[in-house]
C-alpha cells in the first residue's frame, strides 16, 4: 500500500516545491516597479512610472502624432510652448510669457533661455519658428488646431510672433502639450523627420528609448539629463504600455503592473473596490448629428422643426441611468458641464408630445425612415446608438442603423456623403470649439454645411477680447446651436482613470480631461509617495 | 526524406503565394484607408491624397501586390506604413514571445495529454469517465474565456502570477516562466483534453490487440508493454492531433496574447489588421504559413521515426 502511494507523495511533494518556487519568483516579481531615487518630504523621486494607454501612437513624430490623451507619446520627449495644468490653467513651459493682441490676431511668445534640444542645438526663436512651420507643412491630423496661421516671425532670439489671418483666441490653448503644434522639434529632427520615429529630438523631461521599447506594445522614455528644470523630473523612466482590452487594463492596474490607467466605466467599480483612486472628468458629448441639413438625401431633415423634434424625443435621463450614472450624465446641450459656454439648466428636455407636434409642423406627422451611421468602437455594442434609434421610433422615425466596426471605416463612410445622420461624440473646451465640428468640414459635417447665424456667433466669440465677453458669446453659441438642432445632444461621458495607491498629483477637469505625468513645474507633476 | 523536404519546400513557395494573394485581396476588400487612419478625422483631403500617393496606395491592386512580392523575392518584406519599421524587424522583435507560447503549449499538450490519456486507458474506471467529461468541457471552453478566468483567479484574486506582460527569457528566466504559465495554461487546456481523449481511445484499441495479450502471457513486464508497445503505437494518431492543436494554438495565441498583453505576433497582427497596415499583415501571414508548413513537415518526419511502415524513403 505504502509503495503504491509513494509516487503520489512524490508528486505532491514536487507540486508543493513547485508552488513554493513559483511563489518565491512571484514575490520577486511583485516588487514595486520603482526603485532607487531620492526622497523628499512625503514623496520620493526616481524609479519607473508605468502608465497605460489604450492604443498605439499614431506617430512618434509630434507633427504627425495624436492629440488629447495620446499626446503622452510625444509630450514626454517634446516640451510644448505652454503647459496646461489639470484644472485648465495655462502656465509657462518653453514660452515664459505670451500675449494676444487686442484683436486676437497676433500672438507674441517670449521664450525661455538656456534650453537645449537633445541634438545639442539651442532652443531659440529660429528653432521654434522652424518647428512650427514644419508642423504646418507635415500634413498631420492636428494641422487644423494650429488655427488660421498667416505668418510666423522670429524678431529676436527669444521672441516668436504668430500672425493669424483671423481672430484666434484659442491660439495659446492649442500650443499646450495636448496639441502637437505646440510640441517643439529640434533642427536635426526637422531635417530628417524619419529619424523621429526611432529617436526623439526635443527639450522634454524624457527622451524616447527605442532600444527599451517594443513597437506597438510598450514605449520607454528615459530621463533627459539636460532638462531645464531637473526639480520637476519625478521619475528616472516612464513606460507607456499599450493595453486596449478593458479586462486586461483592469487586471494590470489592480495588480500594480501599471501605476495609472484609463478604465472603462464598466470595470471602474471593480477597480475602485480594490482600493484604487479614480479620477474622472467630463469629456465626450454624445449625440445625433444631422449631416444632411439641406435635405439632399432625406428631405425631412431640412426642416428645423423635424430636427428639434428628434432632439426632444430622446430620453436622456433613462439612457444615462441605464449606462451608469456615475460616469455618464444626461446632457441636452452640446458642451459638457464645466466647459466654457455651458449654460446651467439649459438644453433639450424629453418631451414626446411636443416632439410629435413639431414633427407634424415640419410636415411629417407619421414620421419617416432615416439611415444613421454609427460605429461600435467608441460606442461599444452601439448602446447609445440603439437607445437613440429606439427613442426616435417612438415618434415614428424608423431608424436604420448602419454600424461600422472601426473608427477609420466610420470616418471614411461619413465623408462619403451617403449618410444623412451620424452618431459620433464631440469634444471641446468651449462651445466655439464644439460648434466648429458642425460648421467646418469634417466627419460631423461631411456635406460642408454652413450656417450664417452660427458662423457669425463663432466669429464674434473669436474676436471678443475679455474672458467674460467670450463666455457670454460662447453661451449664445450653445443656445443658437439648439435652435438650429443640427446636433441632438444626448449624454456627456467622463474620462475615468485609475491611479495607483502610491501616486499623487493626478488631476483632471472638463478643461483638461487627459492627465499627463510630467509638468515643467514640480508642483503640477505626478509624484510617488514614500 | 530529402525528397520529402525538397517537395515541401517547393510546396511552401506555392502556398506562400496563394496565402499572400488571399490576404492581399481580402484586405483590399475591407473598408478603410491607411492614409485616413494615419492622419485621423481632421486631415484635409489634400494631405490624405499626398500620403496615399507616398504609400503607393493609388497603384492598381495587382501592381501593388507585384511590388510587394518582388520585394519578398529580394528578402525585403517592406515597412510598416505606420511606424516605418521594417516588417522583418517587427516580426523578429515579436517572435520570441509567440514561439515561447506555442512551444511551451505544444510541450504541455503533448506530455500532459499523452500522460493523462495513457493513464486513463491503463487504469480505466473513474479516470476514464472523468477524462471523457473533461474533454467535452475543454473543447467547449474558448481559450479567450479561459484566459480571463485564469487572470481573475490566479493574478487578481490569488496574486501568484502576473496579470499581464512578458519578461524576456535572457533578462530573467524565472519571471519569463512565470509570465507564460497562465497564457500557456489558457492556450493548452483545449489541446490537452483533445490529445488525452485521442490517446486514451488509441491506447485502449492497442491494449485490446492480440499481441498485447501474447506479451502479457509471455511474462513481459506491464510497464514495458505500456511504454514500449502501447505508447509507441497509440502515439501515432495522437501525433496528428498534436500537430493540429499546434496549428490551432497559433490562432488561439492571437486572442491569448491580447488578454495577457503579450507583445507577440498575435497582438502585432491584430493591431496591423485594424489599422490596415498591409505590409505587416502580409509579413505575419507569410510567417504563419511557413510555420504551418514546418509543423506539418515535422509531424511527417516524426511519424516516420515512430512507425517504419510509413517511413519516407
Amino acid at each position: 500500500m505504502s509503495a503504491r502511494h509513494s509516487p503520489s507523495r512524490k508528486l505532491l511533494a514536487t507540486a508543493i516545491a513547485a508552488i513554493a518556487v513559483l511563489g518565491g519568483v512571484s514575490a520577486c516579481s511583485s516588487a514595486p516597479s520603482s526603485g532607487g531615487g531620492s526622497t523628499s518630504g512625503a514623496t520620493t523621486t526616481g524609479g519607473t512610472l508605468t502608465t497605460q494607454f489604450a492604443g498605439v501612437p499614431i506617430s512618434l513624430n509630434p507633427a504627425l502624432g495624436g492629440s488629447g490623451g495620446s499626446a503622452i507619446f510625444t509630450s514626454l520627449p517634446y516640451d510644448s510652448l505652454i503647459w496646461q495644468t489639470g484644472d485648465g490653467t495655462l502656465i509657462p513651459d518653453l514660452a515664459t510669457d505670451w500675449k494676444l493682441s487686442d484683436d486676437n490676431k497676433k500672438l507674441t511668445l517670449t521664450l525661455r533661455k538656456g534650453v537645449t534640444f537633445t541634438d545639442g542645438a539651442t532652443m531659440d526663436a529660429a528653432a521654434v519658428k522652424a518647428s512650427l512651420e514644419y508642423f504646418l507643412k507635415a500634413g498631420g491630423g492636428g494641422t487644423r488646431y494650429a488655427g488660421p496661421v498667416d505668418t510666423i516671425e522670429a524678431p529676436s532670439d527669444d521672441t516668436v510672433v504668430i500672425n493669424y489671418k483671423s481672430a484666434y483666441p484659442d491660439g495659446p490653448a492649442y500650443l499646450t502639450q495636448y496639441w502637437s503644434v505646440g510640441q517643439i522639434i529640434g533642427p536635426e529632427g526637422i531635417a530628417d523627420p524619419e529619424s523621429l520615429l526611432t529617436e526623439s529630438d526635443g527639450t522634454g523631461q524624457y527622451a524616447y528609448s527605442a532600444s527599451d521599447s517594443v513597437t506597438g506594445s510598450s514605449y520607454t522614455y528615459v530621463k533627459n539629463k539636460d532638462y531645464f528644470n531637473p526639480d520637476a523630473q519625478q521619475f528616472d523612466k516612464v513606460v507607456v504600455k499599450v493595453i486596449g482590452d478593458p479586462s486586461a487594463v483592469s487586471s494590470a492596474i489592480t495588480t500594480g503592473q501599471v501605476d495609472f490607467a484609463g478604465v472603462n466605466p464598466t470595470t471602474a467599480a471593480t477597480v475602485e473596490a480594490s482600493g484604487l483612486k479614480l479620477v474622472k472628468a467630463p469629456f465626450f458629448t454624445w449625440g445625433l448629428t444631422v449631416a444632411d441639413t439641406q435635405g439632399t438625401l432625406n428631405p425631412a431633415l431640412k426642416s428645423a422643426e423635424v430636427r428639434q423634434a428628434m432632439a426632444l424625443a430622446i430620453d436622456r435621463e433613462a439612457l444615462a441611468s441605464a449606462i451608469g450614472a456615475d460616469f455618464t450624465h444626461a446632457n441636452g446641450q452640446m458642451g459638457a458641464e464645466g466647459t466654457d459656454g455651458y449654460v446651467d439648466g439649459f438644453g433639450f428636455e424629453y418631451d414626446v408630445k411636443k416632439a410629435k407636434s413639431l414633427l407634424a409642423e415640419g410636415g411629417y406627422p407619421d414620421g419617416f425612415s432615416l439611415d444613421v451611421l454609427t460605429e461600435n468602437i467608441l460606442d461599444g455594442q452601439t448602446t447609445i446608438s440603439q437607445a437613440i434609434a429606439g427613442d426616435l421610433g417612438k415618434i415614428g422615425i424608423k431608424v436604420n442603423l448602419v454600424v461600422k466596426n472601426s473608427v477609420p471605416d466610420f470616418i471614411q463612410a461619413s465623408l462619403s456623403k451617403q449618410y444623412p445622420a451620424v452618431i459620433w461624440p464631440v469634444v471641446g473646451a468651449n462651445s466655439a470649439q464644439v460648434v466648429s465640428n458642425f460648421i467646418q468640414p469634417g466627419v460631423t459635417n461631411p456635406f460642408g454645411n454652413t450656417n450664417e447665424k452660427l458662423s457669425a456667433l463663432y466669429e464674434k466669440a473669436q474676436s471678443e477680447t475679455s474672458a467674460s465677453a467670450r463666455t457670454s458669446a460662447y453661451e449664445d453659441i450653445t443656445k443658437a446651436a439648439n435652435e438650429e438642432a443640427w446636433f441632438a445632444p444626448v449624454l456627456s461621458t467622463d474620462n475615468v482613470y485609475a491611479v495607483g495607491k502610491n501616486i499623487t498629483g493626478v488631476t483632471a477637469s472638463a478643461l483638461n480631461p487627459n492627465p499627463l505625468p510630467q509638468a515643467p513645474d514640480a508642483k503640477y507633476a505626478w509624484k510617488r509617495t514614500k | 526524406m530529402v525528397r520529402l523536404i525538397v517537395n515541401r519546400l517547393l510546396l511552401s513557395v506555392v502556398l506562400v503565394v496563394i496565402s499572400s494573394l488571399a490576404i492581399f485581396f481580402l484586405m483590399s476588400l475591407v473598408p478603410g484607408d491607411p492614409a485616413r487612419t494615419i492622419l485621423g478625422a481632421n486631415a484635409t483631403p489634400d494631405s490624405i491624397e499626398r500620403l496615399r500617393q507616398q504609400l503607393g496606395l493609388n497603384e492598381p491592386l495587382l501592381s501593388q501586390y507585384g511590388t510587394w512580392f518582388a520585394g519578398v523575392l529580394r528578402g525585403d518584406f517592406g515597412q510598416s506604413v505606420f511606424t516605418g519599421d521594417p516588417v522583418v524587424a517587427l516580426i523578429l522583435s515579436r517572435l520570441q514571445v509567440t514561439l515561447s507560447l506555442i512551444l511551451l503549449s505544444t510541450l504541455v499538450i503533448a506530455v500532459l495529454g499523452a500522460t493523462l490519456g495513457l493513464l486513463s486507458a491503463v487504469r480505466g474506471g473513474v479516470l476514464g469517465k472523468l477524462l471523457d467529461a473533461v474533454s467535452l468541457v475543454g473543447l467547449a471552453l474558448p481559450s479567450y474565456w479561459v484566459a480571463i478566468v485564469l487572470v481573475a483567479l490566479f493574478a487578481v484574486t490569488i496574486r501568484i502570477f502576473p496579470a499581464t506582460g512578458y519578461t524576456v527569457l535572457t533578462d530573467d528566466p524565472g519571471r519569463w516562466l512565470l509570465s507564460l504559465i497562465l497564457p500557456v495554461a489558457a492556450l493548452s487546456l483545449g489541446g490537452v483534453t483533445i490529445v488525452a481523449k485521442q490517446m486514451r481511445d488509441s491506447a485502449l484499441d492497442v491494449l485490446a490487440r492480440d499481441y498485447i495479450r501474447v506479451l502479457r502471457a509471455t511474462g513481459v513486464r506491464e510497464s514495458s508493454i505500456v511504454f514500449k508497445h502501447v505508447l509507441r503505437n497509440a502515439a501515432l494518431p495522437s501525433l496528428t492531433v498534436v500537430g493540429l492543436t499546434v496549428v490551432g494554438a497559433l490562432t488561439g495565441a492571437v486572442f491569448v496574447e491580447n488578454v495577457f498583453v503579450l507583445p507577440g505576433l498575435g497582438t502585432l497582427v491584430t493591431q496591423a489588421t485594424t489599422s490596415h497596415d498591409l505590409p505587416v499583415v502580409l509579413g505575419v501571414g507569410v510567417f504563419f504559413t511557413l510555420f504551418v508548413i514546418i509543423v506539418n513537415l515535422a509531424i511527417d518526419l516524426l511519424y516516420g521515426a515512430l512507425n517504419p511502415k510509413v517511413r519516407v524513403r
